[in-house]
């Protein structure tokens, strides 16, 4: 790898990393276990490894982001997720500042383009 | 599935034992489904090979089970500037104070030139323990703070308690680098190096130009100096030769103004040549008698001393020289280091 990729690859799991929060918050709206959970995530275009996700889920847990419970399925215990009062509250505010961030981007990139499009 | 559960075995041992059950059962019943999944899109049980790639994808035991870690380092972003400033704070006076004993303090009290080497010689070993020793601690506190948050005061770093008027005032470039010398005092350096080269030269036919009255002494007593301060005396003026050339030079090429950094390191080096051939003096001996066979009796016992206190005191002023020197040597790679970081 060079050093040019390698760059992009930390910046990119820099980048990633609290998308990938944001996206597991938001589908635990809905109560998951961790492999329908990936499954879906990944159905939505977000692949996440499961080596990330299921550590993930453990650490919004302690912060209380999320609740659990082990309940039978399909004849095996799973443990299933879903958003805490809490963590609902964490994620509409969330959910704002990304949207804020990305209006912000947007319009950062409309600026350099806008003189661009005008030159030609 | 033998293969499943060799795996998840091997991912418990690196687990946190209180938690090792639960992560187990979990991870083991998202594995399985993700199993059962793929079999059922394939219509058959999956192969060896496909099984080795599907737990190669999830990952090495080790990497997994670190990824359940609550802690992945050993000092957090927050603790580490200051850590490393406690660090450099620590390492600088431990290191001076461990110059200070072994030039000083250990040549009082041992009076070898064995123990001082020795002393200088027991420094990494003092500064490895003591860097170990404040990693240990700043280890300890991130560990009790990130376990612990509700009983550990948090930290904010360095940003809250700082006051931006108690920031040093900018330093002049110049003053950095050094006073800038004029034409006439560069013109002038070389005019008294020559001058003070002159006198040194004298000195062997004129002594009391170096001794002055003292020489009487000298003349009379029944010492004399050892054939070990002509090769000294000869290196004293080949260094005032070079440094007169190297002014010469300077003057000649324009660039007087500033004496270059290696310039100054390298004369440095070269001046401690003449210190250590005193020290390598054979015997230790600097001051001999006239006629041992009439004076050995009456003053052997004190030229003895007077050698030995020579040396001792060679001793210190080469371990002084030594360290200005690996002070300035790292200065310069510091200085140099920084200016290649700003070209970038």
């Amino acid at each position: 790898m060079t050093v040019a990729e390698n760059t992009f690859e930390n910046l990119r799991l820099e980048l990633r990393r609290g998308c990938l929060t944001l996206a597991v918050l938001a589908q635990l709206r809905q109560e998951h276990y961790g492999y329908t959970l990936r499954k879906d995530l990944a159905e939505r275009g977000l692949e996440i490894d499961e080596s990330t996700l299921y550590p993930l889920l453990r650490r919004l847990e302690t912060q209380g982001l999320l609740a659990s419970q082990w309940r039978e399925e399909d004849k095996r215990n799973k443990r299933f997720y879903r958003l805490s009062p809490e963590g609902e509250q964490i994620l509409t505010r969330l959910l704002d500042e990304w949207n804020s961030i990305n209006a912000s981007v947007s319009r950062i990139l409309e600026a350099e383009t806008a003189p661009n499009s005008q030159a030609r | 599935m033998e293969l499943l559960d060799r795996y998840l075995q091997a991912v418990r041992k690196y687990l946190p034992l209180r938690r090792q059950d639960d992560i187990i059962a979990e991870l083991r019943a998202n594995m399985e489904s993700q199993i059962e999944d793929r079999e059922s899109e394939l219509g058959r049980s999956l192969t060896q090979g496909e099984f080795d790639d599907f737990l190669r994808k999830i990952g090495h035991p080790m990497v997994v089970a670190s990824r359940y870690q609550p802690q992945q380092y050993l000092i957090g972003p927050t603790m580490f500037p200051m850590y490393l400033y406690v660090l450099r704070i620590a390492m600088l006076w431990i290191f001076i104070i461990c110059m200070i004993v072994a030039a000083v303090v250990t040549p009082l009290t041992e009076g070898t030139g064995g123990a001082v080497v020795a002393a200088v010689f027991r420094t990494p070993g003092i500064l490895i323990q003591t860097a170990a020793w404040i990693t240990l601690v700043f280890a300890a506190f991130e560990f009790a703070r990130t376990r612990y948050p509700n009983i550990c005061p948090q930290i904010d770093g360095l940003n809250k308690s700082w006051n931006p008027s108690t920031l040093p005032p900018l330093e002049k470039e110049a003053l950095r680098e050094g006073k800038t010398r004029s034409f006439a005092q560069a013109v002038a350096e070389i005019i008294f190096s020559v001058l003070f080269l002159g006198w040194v030269l004298l000195i062997p036919h004129y002594p009391f130009l170096l001794l002055g009255p003292g020489v009487v002494f000298l003349k009379t007593s029944p010492y004399q100096l050892a054939s070990v301060w002509w090769t000294f005396f000869g290196w004293i003026v080949a260094l005032g030769i070079m440094q007169i050339v190297a002014k010469c030079i300077d003057l000649a090429r324009g660039t007087w103004e500033r004496r270059s950094r290696i310039q100054q390191i390298v004369f440095k080096i070269v001046g401690l040549i003449p210190v250590l051939v005193l020290l390598a003096a054979p015997g230790h001996i600097y001051v001999s008698l006239k006629n041992p066979a009439v004076d050995q009796a009456q003053f052997g016992q004190n030229l003895a001393q007077v050698n030995n206190a020579i040396h001792l005191g060679f001793s210190v002023i080469c371990a002084i020289v030594v360290l200005q020197l690996a002070f300035d040597l790292g200065k310069w790679v510091s200085e140099a280091y920084r200016r290649r970081e700003a070209a970038f």
